[in-house]
């Protein structure tokens, strides 16, 4: 039996006929096409699929669509406005934080949903808010240094 | 003077990356698609008496279900591959299992259907009668006679028993001083890519043409695998953006491959198959667990005459990749040192566990962790410094390039170097000192020094010397393509003969055609995903990180070159010059001293494809270039003869690694207080790319060493099917890594580039265990044993006296 949900995402509006069971990372992918977020466990221990909601951010392997209904949502495709990275998108060019690319929308995400909160973190802090994401390429370093990069230009900018 | 090479460039895949426009196979869909799901063994070690697939074939939306009988029916077993050359009978190996199933997870049948939920509910339908059998789990108890036996066509669990020799080991041990024993363990890991396994596969029944996109390392295992397994020769491989490899995505995937590609053929459908994480982590493959048993014979000054060791894997429930982790030795066999009598031994045992396949470093973190841990006893055991154990046996650099007694060429490299600029950034002494004061307060603070090297490059004819029976030599040497293109805009496109995992190919490469062809990276577009139809084949697009750096960009290289040739040739004819003046700057040919005389790229473009009349006459028209690299320098030992020499590998990058650790008494908690490398990795080409593997590798092997890793059940159940489960470090377990360069440019490749991918996993856990040890030498504690768990660490460091126990 299909439900019906009402859901914000990047901006756009939708209106859609969901599976109860259906899982939002699986509708964000397969029903809307926005493939951008990744799924690398779906029991929320990778954070591959890591989105916002209601500016959260929260693992949409842990969320039933149905569960989306009536927020706001925030894919990696909606970070950047009108061609133009966002800070932290930009800092994780800059600062080579990313090999396979397959962890990274989550981890971006993580990242600026991080420093929206605390936007002078110590590395302890941005570790520690981290530590939801999981990467097995980069052993981490560049992508500390793409969150301090950023928040350095949240202060000077 | 280099424009783009050793400069930093900015990310070519970033962008697309932090936007989400990577695009993997799972991204992909097609019309009509079916979904598929595998039946897994839930036993580790059960005969197949019957599988039922009716219920399941009569649910709605259920369109097929490949059954072990289909799997007998319609495939053919894979070739026997080179790792399980030294079977003394081979063994059938099909794309899931069809008489017994020998490990927890092992194919049992598939189901494809409408969507995901009716695949997997199907699954339950799927009635399968097994009669259990007693499981193997321990590689010593599978040696008893009174073990079960997983193969019955070999009547035993000893698969492969092999050995080599190399000098006179006999005399080395005749006029050592003393010998120095060691008894090893490594656990079963592995680096648990992100992504899991994914396959799409299309059958044109009209046609008999395959295509299938599939996220996988290298394409000729997916490509041969087809063709052996289904017969079916039109066969097209598409890999898209790799979600992290790490050696994990070449062997066991292409039994994968066949089964959704079976249900394609049976369906007329696309079929889509995704793993889960659970399926990965129990079925997907692990690195092996080894155990050695090493002597060392040594001189009271701590020269090493001779190495003799013994090794035991346990290869899991598969012979078709019995003796990767043994073959592999034969790269690092010597590491650093310059010790010319060595012999190996070696036992490959099965059990009921998941099979084992590469895994970032294959084999050398454990030939590493041999030498750097018996370097670390031999120190011990003659009251010297472990430094100076070490220099005193390492290669020198006037040495290099250096051949060592099994027949590798070790290009270039300064390891004492290495070693000095280690102390000397660490900050040696000091630490030293530091150390004497913490131990004064009672805490538990060690350090560790280990050097080891990184081979590069790839000759699978290695695998002769250690069978010399093989009667079908595999792939020697290694060879790789890259075809290069002048756009008719005046931009340049490039197809690489490996896919892309995450090494930085449209970077890399892009900043080394730049610099051969004169123009800007920004102009240069590198083809992903690799399409078997489009990209050239190369038996070294094997694409660990090394070899990208090593093959692909020797091909890029060359192929550029070529084209820069062509480029000035047809320039010259159009403006009526010599082409020998021409000079290239920002995609426009100069004539110097005549300002006139200049064409770009985007005219020379449309001229090569468009105005016949303005093409030399003894030229091609078309601006492109296909380029194959290959190793001059591997002979003349590319193929092992009566000796067993062999160039294993081509390349040899060396690191230093420097750990600093505390040791917390009551909870056995090892804190990494420092990670040094100072790393030599020859000309790099991108720094922070290089410096990204570095980082990533070392991460592993740093988490591997502290407990990341498998573990089963006494009846051979998995434990770890979870990243939770299965200890992976996050941000805030993985110390910070710092790494130095002191680079030793190979005198052999082109731009004088060595490997530089996994290199930092191989000296890694070595490090950790020697800094370990030596936090606990207070205890008087020895380390044998990987991983370093809390409650292992605890046990050792809380160990009481054999007197005391008996108390209790």
């Amino acid at each position: 039996m299909k439900k019906t949900i009402r859901v914000t995402i990047n901006g756009r509006r939708y209106e859609e006929d969901v599976e109860p069971r259906m899982l939002l990372s699986h509708f964000l992918r397969e029903q809307i096409g926005l493939t951008g977020t990744h799924v690398g466990c779906v029991v929320g221990e990778c954070g591959a699929c890591t989105i916002l909601m209601d500016g959260k951010a929260v693992k949409s392997c842990l969320h039933l669509a149905v569960q989306a209904d009536g927020r706001e949502l925030t894919t990696i495709e909606g970070l950047a406005r009108d061609g133009e990275l966002a800070p932290i998108q930009e800092a994780f060019v800059r600062n080579y934080a990313l090999q396979c690319g397959y962890c990274t929308p989550g981890m971006v995400l993580a990242s600026h949903a991080l420093l929206r909160n605390n936007p002078d973190p110590t590395e302890e802090e941005i570790r520690r808010g981290l530590a939801g994401n999981l990467c097995m390429c980069t052993g981490y370093v560049q992508i500390v240094e793409a969150v301090k990069d950023a928040a350095r230009g949240l202060k000077n900018g | 003077m280099a424009k783009f090479v050793g400069t930093r460039a900015r990310s070519k895949e970033g962008p697309r990356h932090v936007t989400g426009r990577g695009l993997y196979t799972d991204d992909f869909r097609l019309p009509g698609m079916l979904h598929a799901t595998i039946l897994r063994s839930p036993h580790a070690h059960a005969r197949i008496v019957s599988v039922d697939a009716a219920a399941a074939l009569a649910a709605p939306n259920v369109v097929a279900v490949v059954t072990p009988d289909d799997v007998r029916k319609d495939s053919n077993p894979f070739k026997p591959g080179r790792y399980a050359a030294g079977l003394k009978r081979p063994i059938p190996e099909y794309a899931s299992a069809v008489d017994k199933v020998r490990y927890v997870g092992e194919p049992v049948a598939a189901v494809a259907a409408r969507d995901r939920g009716t695949a997997e509910d199907a699954l339950e339908l799927i009635a399968v009668e097994y009669d259990p059998l007693r499981p193997v789990v321990d590689v010593r108890e599978a040696l008893k006679p009174s073990s079960a036996v997983l193969f019955d066509e070999l009547g035993t669990n000893l698969a492969w028993h092999g050995s080599l020799q190399y000098g006179d080991i006999d005399e080395a041990f005749r006029s050592a001083d003393r010998v120095v024993r060691e008894t090893l363990k490594i656990h079963r890991y592995s680096s648990t890519p992100l992504e899991p396994f994914v396959v799409i596969a299309s059958h044109d029944a009209a046609t008999r043409r395959l295509t299938v996109w599939v996220t996988a390392q290298v394409p000729e295992v997916i490509y041969d695998g087809l063709r052996e397994a289904l017969g079916i020769q039109d066969v097209r491989v598409i890999i898209p953006d790799v979600g992290g490899g790490f050696g994990q995505k070449i062997h066991l995937i292409r039994k994968y491959v066949v089964l959704v590609s079976m249900l394609a053929i049976k369906t007329g459908r696309p079929v889509k198959w995704v793993e889960d994480r659970s399926e990965h982590m129990m079925a997907g493959g692990h690195a092996c667990a080894q155990e050695f048993e090493v002597e060392a014979a040594v001189k009271n000054d701590g020269t090493v005459l001779g190495l003799r060791f013994k090794e035991y894997d346990d290869v899991g429930g598969s012979v078709g990749t019995l003796t990767i982790h043994f073959t592999n030795k034969l790269n690092n066999l010597s590491n650093t040192y310059r010790v010319r009598n060595i012999a190996m031994e070696g036992f490959s045992v099965v059990t009921n566990k998941c099979p084992v396949i590469p895994n970032r470093g294959i084999g050398k973190p454990g030939m590493c962790f041999i030498w750097e841990r018996t370097m670390d006893r031999i120190a011990r055991e003659l009251g010297l410094s472990p430094i100076e154990v070490r220099r005193r046996n390492l290669i020198r650099p006037e040495e290099m390039p250096y051949a060592t007694p099994s027949g590798n060429l070790y290009d270039s490299g300064d390891y004492p170097g290495l070693l000095d600029t280690l102390l000397q950034r660490l900050d040696y002494e000091k630490l030293r000192e530091e150390q004497k004061r913490a131990r004064e307060q009672g805490r538990l603070l060690g350090i560790g020094v280990v050097i080891g090297v990184e081979p590069g490059g790839r000759n699978a004819a290695r695998d002769m010397a250690i069978f010399p029976e093989m009667k079908e030599g595999p792939g020697s040497g290694g060879i790789n393509g890259a075809t290069i293109r002048l756009e008719k805009n005046g931009t340049i496109a490039l197809h690489l003969g490996s896919p892309n995992c995450g090494q930085a190919h449209e970077t890399t490469t892009a900043q080394v055609a730049a610099e051969v062809l004169g123009t800007s990276p920004d102009c240069i577009s590198t083809t992903i995903p690799f399409d078997s139809d489009l990209s050239p084949w190369g038996v070294a697009a094997a694409n660990s990180g090394n070899n990208f750096h090593l093959y692909d960009i020797g091909a890029v290289h060359g192929a550029a070159r070529r084209l820069r040739e062509k480029i000035l040739k047809l320039a010259a004819h159009v403006l009526a010059v010599d082409a020998a003046e021409l000079t290239i700057e920002d995609g426009i040919v100069h004539a110097p001293g005549a300002p006139a005389k200049r064409i770009t790229f985007a005219e020379l473009g449309r001229i090569a494809y468009n105005n016949q009349h303005l093409i030399p006459e003894d030229m091609e028209p078309g601006l492109q270039a296909t380029y194959y690299y290959a190793f001059e320098h591997a002979k003349p030992n590319l193929v092992p003869g009566a000796d067993r020499r062999v160039r294993a590998q081509f390349t040899f990058s060396a690191g230093a690694h420097g750990a600093v650790v505390e040791v917390d008494k009551n909870t056995g908690k090892v804190e990494v207080l420092r990670y040094l490398i100072v790393g030599d990795n020859g000309t790099i080409i991108n720094p922070d790319v290089v410096n990204g593997q570095i980082y990533g590798s070392a991460a592993h092997g740093i988490a591997v060493a502290l407990g990341e890793g498998f573990l089963y059940s006494s009846d051979a159940q998995p434990l770890t099917v979870t990243y939770l489960d299965y200890g992976k470090c996050s941000t805030a377990e993985t110390p910070r890594i710092e790494v130095v360069h002191r680079p030793s440019p190979s005198p052999f490749t082109p731009l004088g580039q060595k490997a530089a991918g996994e290199g930092a996993a191989i000296p890694s856990p070595a490090a950790i265990a020697s800094a370990v040890e030596d936090a606990l030498s207070p205890l008087g504690a020895e380390i044998h044993e990987l991983p370093l768990t809390p409650e292992a660490v605890w046990r050792i460091a809380n160990r009481r006296p054999e007197s005391a126990r008996r108390l209790y």
